[in-house]
């Protein structure tokens, strides 16, 4: 059974926010008088939107211009690394010189779940410092009877209110002075106490204890009584205050010097009299603050709000074997995986958590492999392969974006910049033309983009993430073995991927790829279009049998005549080709190789001989995507031929050495091949496709040498042994583009026990669906959406999963018991006025 | 080129949304070129306008093709807001399509901030009978319950109910200007 300090409870969260129109009845406020008369009012105004935990901001969406109702249509998504009380969402007018937050929302933590995953809508209101508090209060009450000494009178008792000390309190302007104003109101009588001011402490130990005579003195004994009904129906106050000299403020009608951090209030009947009564309070807004509001519109959020307990990996062991087994498991629809697939209603989270189990422990392209396998022999029509929106779609959809971002970002940015620096017009629709504006002029600005980005994307296949190279490589080999006598399909599969789900879109809207912060406006938006869809329309050209592409659109039509000459189809093809090319060894043999570069070059000889003269000959050198190899003239057979694998380094060398210029070396294992370029350009362009290729080699080398061995030693280091390694880091390390992700695969493994747990209705609908299919082979239509191939392995597979998540399941719940029953409501950890551990509104939801 | 426009025109923005490969494209070509287009070519984002007649008034139709792929969706909020009406196309040979026609329609209204909105269901592909996986009786079922009007479409030659399902379009249009 796991214990409370083995759970860990990682929490993360996604928001999408929009707003609704009422923003309108906003006021114009001075700073508006400035601004030239069209921008007031109706005009609308400029706002952004921004997240806070607590105090903390943690995103802002892009400035929505002039609108009264902006749509901002952005998303969050996060993993939220601390504890938080509050959500709150800030709506702010970006007009003025300082930001003015024209409305908020405000959530409590613990009311998150209420919303979880649906569309609300929460009306704004406004920014009130007095309603946001953060940290609490340690007190304690008790009551003492005194006893008069006075033998007739009836004893009187004593409320003793003791402040012991306070935490985690909010922070103004730099400065945190707090002191505590204690209040004993009922009916008419108030009574103020207050603790000296704590210098420079977001925790003060107060340590002080005031006394409240709970008797009117001087009244009838019957009188008195009924006093202390009354008492009872009062309450305690205790508010934080923040000692701010240059700040005044009028607090419970007395004048007292500060800022509002926080109060509790505590009504007298809810305390026993009889015991002592401590604990720890959560600070509130202020009771003025809490109530209705102007109408300044409302906000529509959909918040996910996800708290995962992660328990001890062994826990998990079971149903991670089970999801990892759909790779092997026949057929592939009766694997773990695919029917989480099938059950879920938006297969996103999905598909997350199943990539990242699957690339964890190495058995992606393998599973990827199943899955388009089974994927494609099920496509009626080769054209509309993996157009759809399937399980393995977004799978690799989910993969580019975790692995491929950096390359992405490396690839587009430098261009996608520029464009938003250049502000040019590329509009070639001439219904769409504004005034003043040239077609031809924006033919050209169009033109150029989409040739400098056709040539950074095709560059760009070497530094491609190997893992990408890979899995588009298992699913171009599964279709071109489905489907031998179509020729493109190659093409169409890895453009479908690379192009239709990846560049294509991180053109049209880079911001949702991270590329770009700002918004787009109407002018870069159109331009981002037209470049999206002009590469898409000439990829399309290079991957589909016969384009008509007359048919569509007739004012791109030049476009694309200009475009679709040989070189752009070639680079496209090729770069199809690197990019779904194999890294492995193993695969080669069924690959032709493709050229990356030739050309004749000076190398030294290698010295395999021991002996012999180690002179510098031409050769014509011929690097592809699996060799570097060279022979005396070009159509002779190779004299020498290096594996990619084998080359650990690529760098220049110092031209002391062999008193030559341009030199760079190849290092292997053994040796390395010293190579002459006949000049400046050539030696760069050798050495940064030499680097690219060896970047992706698991063998590559850290250091190296920078001279070569001459007369038994090496020129740089001195050392007499050849085989000494490196005196010198290689440059680069490894490219930006290959990035490791680090995963924690317990964590997706609860994602996935907790998608089946929410869909475990649907789970069992496909059981009972494989048992009447087994019985009654009839020719019914299946009413459900599932293909059942093989019921029986179906079958078993959800009897399986149904005993994992229901043990994994039961371990959740003897853990929340286990969290319930430690819980101490008043403690540090549970203050009152709030349910700070999750685990107890969570155990709520969950069961 | 288009004619200028005419005082007593109407510009009707309509927006094909849809999966991948369920031939919205096929749709559109069919509708504005009469041709069917054989070969797929995955479209980024479309717009054709013509200028036509429905049921006697004058009209400029102005049709935005989309992309099916779930990786715009986030970038489909933005022409959402601006269309008119909307063809909600699936093909009946694509169960998967099918399924996510509900996530399109709640977009929209989502998007639009109503509780209805001008919206046709197309059942496209009717001609391929053998591979169809989703039968008429589900397609008004979930029409039905989405509260909108369903249509069967073949954008191949000869074409089904291509003219129709864009002009039905209109007449809904239309029709809920009168009565919203």
């Amino acid at each position: 059974m796991a214990e409370l300090g083995e759970v860990r409870i990682e929490e993360s969260l996604r928001v999408k926010i929009d707003i609704h129109p009422t923003i309108i009845n906003l006021k114009e406020t001075g700073e508006a008088k400035n601004l030239p008369p069209y921008s007031v009012s109706n005009s609308g105004r400029n706002t952004f939107c921004s997240i806070k935990l607590d105090s903390e901001e943690i995103y802002r969406t892009s400035v929505v211009e002039k609108s009264v109702n902006p749509f901002y249509s952005q998303e969050f998504h996060g993993e939220i690394p601390k504890k938080f009380r509050y959500l709150s969402f800030m709506i702010h007018d970006n007009g003025s010189k300082t930001d003015k937050i024209i409305g908020k929302v405000t959530l409590k933590k613990e009311e998150l779940y209420k919303y979880h995953n649906k569309e609300h809508w929460f009306p704004l209101t406004p920014l009130d410092v007095d309603a946001q508090v953060q940290g609490k209060v340690h007190l304690e009450i008790r009551f003492d009877e005194i006893l008069s000494t006075d033998p007739e009178s009836y004893s009187s008792h004593r409320m003793a209110v003791r402040i012991l000390e306070c935490s985690d309190l909010t922070v103004i302007n730099g400065s945190c002075n707090p002191y505590a104003i204690v209040t004993l109101s009922h009916s008419k009588h108030k009574e103020v106490k207050r603790t000296i001011v704590k210098k420079k402490t977001i925790c003060p130990n107060f340590e002080e204890t005031f006394f409240f005579d709970l008797e009117n003195k001087g009244q009838n004994h019957d009188r008195n009584l009924y006093n202390f009904e009354d008492v009872f129906n009062g309450s305690l106050t205790i508010s934080v205050l923040h000692d701010d000299i240059k700040v005044s403020r009028e607090v419970l009608g007395n004048m007292f010097p500060g800022t509002f951090l926080g109060e509790v209030k505590i009504p007298l009947r809810d305390l026993d009299i009889r015991s002592i009564h401590k604990a720890w309070y959560c600070l509130q807004p202020k009771e003025s603050s809490r109530q209705s509001r102007p109408d300044l519109g409302s906000l529509r959020l959909k918040i996910s709000y996800t708290a995962d307990y992660v328990f001890l990996s062994h826990y998990y062991d079971a149903l991670r074997n089970l999801i990892l087994h759909s790779c092997e498991i026949q057929p592939t629809t009766a694997g773990a995986a695919y029917l989480l697939g099938e059950i879920v209603d938006n297969r996103t989270e999905a598909a997350q958590a199943l990539l990242k189990l699957f690339y964890h422990h190495d058995k992606l392209v393998q599973y990827i492999k199943a899955l388009s396998y089974w994927e494609v022999s099920k496509t009626v029509d080769p054209n509309t392969l993996f157009r759809g929106n399937s399980l393995v779609s977004k799978l690799i959809d989910e993969l580019m974006k975790l692995i491929g971002l950096p390359y992405l970002h490396n690839t587009i940015k430098p261009l996608i910049d520029e464009i938003f620096t250049d502000q040019k017009s590329c509009e070639i629709d001439p219904t769409r033309l504004k005034e003043g504006e040239n077609l031809n002029d924006n033919m050209e600005n169009l033109k150029y983009y989409v040739v400098k980005l056709i040539d950074d994307i095709t560059r760009s296949g070497l530094v491609c993430p190997t893992i990408m190279r890979e899995v588009f490589h298992a699913v171009k080999e599964t279709a071109a073995s489905l489907y031998p006598n179509v020729s493109t399909i190659r093409y169409l599969v890895v453009s479908s991927f690379i192009f239709l789900r990846f560049f294509a879109p991180a053109i049209k809207g880079p911001n949702l790829f991270h590329i770009r912060q700002d918004t787009q406006d109407s002018t870069i938006n159109r331009t981002l279009t037209l470049i999206s869809k002009t590469i898409q329309g000439l990829v399309n050209i290079v991957s589909a049998k016969n384009v008509s592409y007359g048919l569509k659109e007739e004012f791109m039509v030049p476009l694309f005549e200009s475009l679709s000459n040989p070189t752009h189809v070639d680079k496209v093809k090729m770069f199809l080709d690197i990019v779904s090319s194999s890294c492995g060894t193993h695969l080669k043999n069924i690959e032709d190789p493709i050229i990356l570069k030739e050309g004749t070059l000076i190398k030294r000889a290698q010295g395999r001989k021991k002996f012999g003269l180690k002179n510098f000959k031409k050769r014509y050198f011929c690097l592809t995507n699996q060799y570097l190899s060279y022979s005396k003239t070009k159509n002779e057979k190779a004299l020498c031929v290096i594996p990619i694998e084998e080359i650990l380094a690529v760098e220049r060398l110092q031209e002391q050495c062999f008193k030559m210029n341009y030199m760079f070396q190849v290092v292997q294992p053994q040796r390395a091949l010293y190579v002459q370029a006949s000049n400046c350009v050539e030696e760069k362009e050798w050495l940064d496709v030499l680097t690219k290729v060896c970047n992706t080699n698991k063998n590559r080398l850290p250091t190296y040498h920078p001279a070569a061995m001459v007369n038994g030693h090496w020129l740089c280091c001195k050392s007499s042994d050849v085989s000494a390694v490196g005196c010198c880091p290689v440059s680069g390390g490894l490219p930006v583009t290959e990035i490791k992700v680090a995963i924690d695969s317990d964590r997706e493994v609860e994602k996935i026990h907790s998608l089946f747990l929410q869909h475990m209705e649907k789970l069992d609908a496909f059981q009972d669906a494989c048992g009447c299919q087994e019985v009654y082979t009839g020719d019914t239509e299946p009413k459900s959406v599932l293909v059942i191939e093989d019921t029986k392995t179906c079958y078993e597979t959800i009897t399986q999963i149904q005993k994992c998540v229901i043990s994994l399941e039961q371990e959740h719940k003897r853990y929340f018991k286990l969290v319930q029953r430690q819980t101490v409501i008043g403690s540090i950890d549970t203050p009152i006025g709030e349910c700070s551990t999750p685990a107890i509104w969570d155990s709520s939801v969950r069961s | 080129m288009p004619k200028p426009p005419n005082d007593h025109e109407t510009t009707y923005k309509l927006v094909v949304v849809g999966d991948g490969g369920v031939g919205k494209s096929a749709l559109t070509i069919q509708f504005f070129q009469q041709l069917f287009v054989q070969d797929y070519d995955p479209t980024i984002e479309d717009s054709y306008t013509q200028h036509t007649q429905i049921d006697g008034q004058n009209c400029l139709l102005d049709v935005l093709d989309t992309a099916g792929q779930e990786e715009f969706s986030a970038m489909r909020e933005q022409y959402m807001r601006k269309g008119d009406g909307f063809l909600l196309v699936y093909s009946v040979t694509d169960r998967q399509s099918f399924e996510n026609i509900p996530n399109f329609h709640t977009q929209i209204l989502r998007v639009k901030d109503r509780d209805t909105y001008p919206m046709l269901l197309v059942a496209n592909k009717v001609d391929l009978v053998h591979q169809r996986k989703v039968s008429e009786e589900s397609g008004r079922e979930l029409a039905a319950n989405l509260r909108i009007q369903y249509i069967e479409t073949s954008a191949k030659d000869p074409p089904l109910n291509v003219d129709k399902a864009f002009h039905d379009v209109v007449r809904i249009i239309r029709y809920c200007m009168i009565f919203f």
